[in-house]
């Protein structure tokens, strides 16, 4: 049945992007500890929330994310390459270095350059949906943060704007319960998704830990943004696995954890979901795993061989016209 | 040409802005019906509508990040922060987003926008609506930083600010919002952002100055018969360095006037330059004539503001040196 077809591809592709972004995460993570990557911010548990969330968007879409949101640009198309050349900082990297590792960009798929202030992408993403409103385009925004990033101004100011201006922009909170060491609890006294009634546009609160249930109401808050009917904020609950960087250690604030492989983890329930569907089955999973290592290795290898960018790169692109300053201040550098 | 003064040749601009580019759009708070709290932007709404000159909730940051995700996805948005004194919760989205998103985007995404907003005293605003912030944005990489000083340089710059491929901090000095007026053509045109301009030439004295400081300048120069090259800045970053050293070679004596507090301000660059390139040119101290390091207070502005008195001071005691 071609209609099954199309469902089983799309869930093969969701749990294959899953698959990828988990091996990738475990590869950065190891490669940081070896001393080969200088800084990296895990995505380990919200695989399923992030890949849900991408199989709702269109290539045309914009993305406003944060520097935790590798499944999602894997999911989107984005190539590991980017992912791997941004987080060494190589030549081939389009900001030649200049950034911390996990703030990526990628216009060529609409994925906005990353910010570290938490938050900040949030004002924008309301700007770009005004400006896709405004130029009658049938597209939208999506915008991403973790959960701590709803106590600051910028969320506040984002969404109240968005519901001011109905605008088509998703609000994704990726609710891992933990700001560093901050659990949600102590961050806000309600559930996150509530906090959308105070802006006059729709609240949702999705399971994270399963991408079908975050795609169908992601899909549905897409729906009513292109149909103008507005904004929506969607909570989408999991669990940060891993720790907020490489420079943490989360034993120190945390007891609660939720190891790899099991019930609780978002690859096991996807892989569940996937099976109960009939549309893999252990050994075809097994192929995929073993396929992604392989290939996260390969590209992993291949990129650590290109060469840093030249260091005069670091200092260009800050103006369209280089200024008069800076060219006297690079000249005595270099 | 017209008479004008300068809310009169800003909104001259605008409305020509909005006349000919689709993609432009101005946001800020009040500027709808109301015309904005100077009445720089009155009318504009009217004849151009609700979705292209919007009235914003109260929210600087806001309004600023609202810009930059404008001007990314296709608009060209200019935004007015109603006073300058009020733009420090939106630091963050100008210093964090809208001056770094070139750079770290290799040049794949870029911000072209205007940021309009008042600054300076002289209108009995107190400590929050009189402040001179410029060295907060000229401290910025990524930013430009202008400010006119007549109303034929506000229309002119700001014409020349929007067609600029990276942010625009657009300082107005509103004391002089309607307090001059001068001619200014009706149709489009353009002050080239990183000029100074050179108001009056003399051999004794470089004064260097921009923005609200400088017809106080001038009458002082005017008055006084003052053989001073009078240099108005018009851009703070990047400094048109070489109307600087060219003049300082020719005069060998230096006064940096500006309203703003003294210390880390304008004229603490402009002196580092000036010594770092013409130190065997100067006869004498560069002096600087400017605010005081306290707020801006409301009763007594006119001490605050850098004055005649202040600025003769100044050029009587570099006459005696060389």
């Amino acid at each position: 049945m071609p209609e099954d077809n199309e469902e089983r591809n799309k869930y093969i592709k969701a749990y294959t992007a899953m698959v990828l972004s988990r091996t990738l995460d475990k590869k950065i993570v190891t490669a940081q500890r070896q001393g080969r990557v200088g800084f990296y911010t895990p995505t380990m548990g919200q695989e399923a929330l992030q890949v849900g969330a991408s199989m709702a968007m269109e290539p045309n879409d914009l993305i406003y994310g944060y520097y935790r949101d590798v499944p999602l640009m894997l999911h989107r198309g984005i190539p590991i390459e980017t992912i791997i050349n941004q987080i060494m900082g190589n030549d081939s990297d389009k900001a030649k270095g200049r950034q911390m590792p996990s703030h990526f960009s990628s216009k060529e798929f609409n994925f906005m350059s990353i910010q570290s202030p938490v938050a900040t992408n949030l004002p924008l993403a309301a700007g770009a949906a005004y400006a896709l409103k405004y130029q009658k385009k049938n597209n939208i925004v999506l915008a991403t943060f973790g959960d701590g990033s709803s106590s600051t101004p910028d969320f506040h100011a984002a969404l109240n704007l968005a519901g001011v201006y109905d605008l088509p922009v998703i609000f994704l909170c990726e609710n891992n319960g933990w700001a560093i060491s901050l659990p949600v609890e102590k961050q806000t006294r309600v559930e996150i998704w509530t906090k959308a009634e105070a802006y006059g546009i729709k609240g949702v609160k999705a399971d994270g830990n399963n991408f079908v249930d975050t795609y169908e109401k992601v899909r549905d808050a897409v729906k009513r943004a292109r149909d103008g009917k507005g904004a929506t904020l969607i909570d989408a609950i999991s669990f940060r696995m891993g720790p907020h960087s490489t420079s943490d250690d989360p034993a120190k604030y945390r007891s609660e954890t939720v190891d790899e492989g099991s019930e609780k983890d978002p690859l096991v329930i996807s892989g569940k979901i996937l099976k109960e569907k009939k549309f893999l089955d252990d050994k075809m999973i097994e192929g995929i795993k073993s396929r992604t290592a392989k290939l996260v290795e390969d590209k992993f290898n291949e990129c650590e061989k290109i060469p840093a960018p030249d260091p005069s790169t670091a200092f260009a692109d800050v103006n369209a016209k280089l200024t008069w300053m800076l060219k006297e201040e690079v000249e005595d550098i270099l | 040409m017209s008479e004008m003064t300068m809310v009169q040749a800003l909104n001259s601009a605008l409305d020509h802005l909005l006349g000919t580019d689709k993609s432009v759009v101005l946001l800020g708070e009040d500027i709808g019906k109301d015309g904005g709290v100077f009445r720089v932007t009155d009318g504009l709404q009217s004849k151009y509508g609700e979705d292209r000159v919007l009235d914003t909730p109260l929210v600087e940051l806001g309004i600023v990040g609202m810009s930059i995700g404008m001007a990314l996805t296709g608009l060209k948005p200019i935004a007015e922060i109603q006073f300058q004194d009020f733009i420090y919760t939106a630091m963050d989205q100008i210093i964090n987003q809208m001056a770094k998103i070139r750079y770290r985007s290799g040049g794949d995404y870029t911000v072209p926008m205007v940021l309009r907003t008042p600054y300076g005293g002289g209108v009995k605003g107190g400590l929050y609506h009189s402040q001179s912030g410029e060295t907060y944005f000229a401290h910025t990489a990524g930013l430009t930083v202008v400010t006119p000083s007549n109303p034929y340089d506000a229309k002119g710059l700001l014409i020349s600010a929007m067609e600029y491929d990276d942010p625009v901090i657009f300082l107005e000095p509103k004391r002089l919002y309607r307090s001059i007026k001068g001619s200014v053509p009706d149709k489009e045109y353009k002050v080239p952002i990183g000029e100074a301009n050179l108001l009056k030439e003399g051999n004794s004295v470089s004064i260097i100055t921009y923005g609200s400081m400088v017809p106080t300048v001038l009458n002082t120069v005017e008055k006084n018969k003052v053989d001073a090259d009078v240099i108005d800045l018009r851009t703070l970053l990047p400094l048109d360095i070489d109307a600087i050293i060219k003049s300082v070679k020719k005069t060998g004596r230096v006064t940096i006037v500006h309203e703003a507090p003294r210390t880390l301000g304008m004229g603490a660059e402009i002196s580092a330059l000036i010594s770092e390139r013409a130190i065997d040119s100067l006869q004498g101290p560069i002096l600087r004539v400017t605010g005081p390091d306290s707020p801006f207070p409301y009763r007594w502005e006119e001490y605050y503001i850098p004055n005649e008195k202040r600025i003769m001071n100044a050029i009587n005691r570099l006459q005696t040196f060389g």
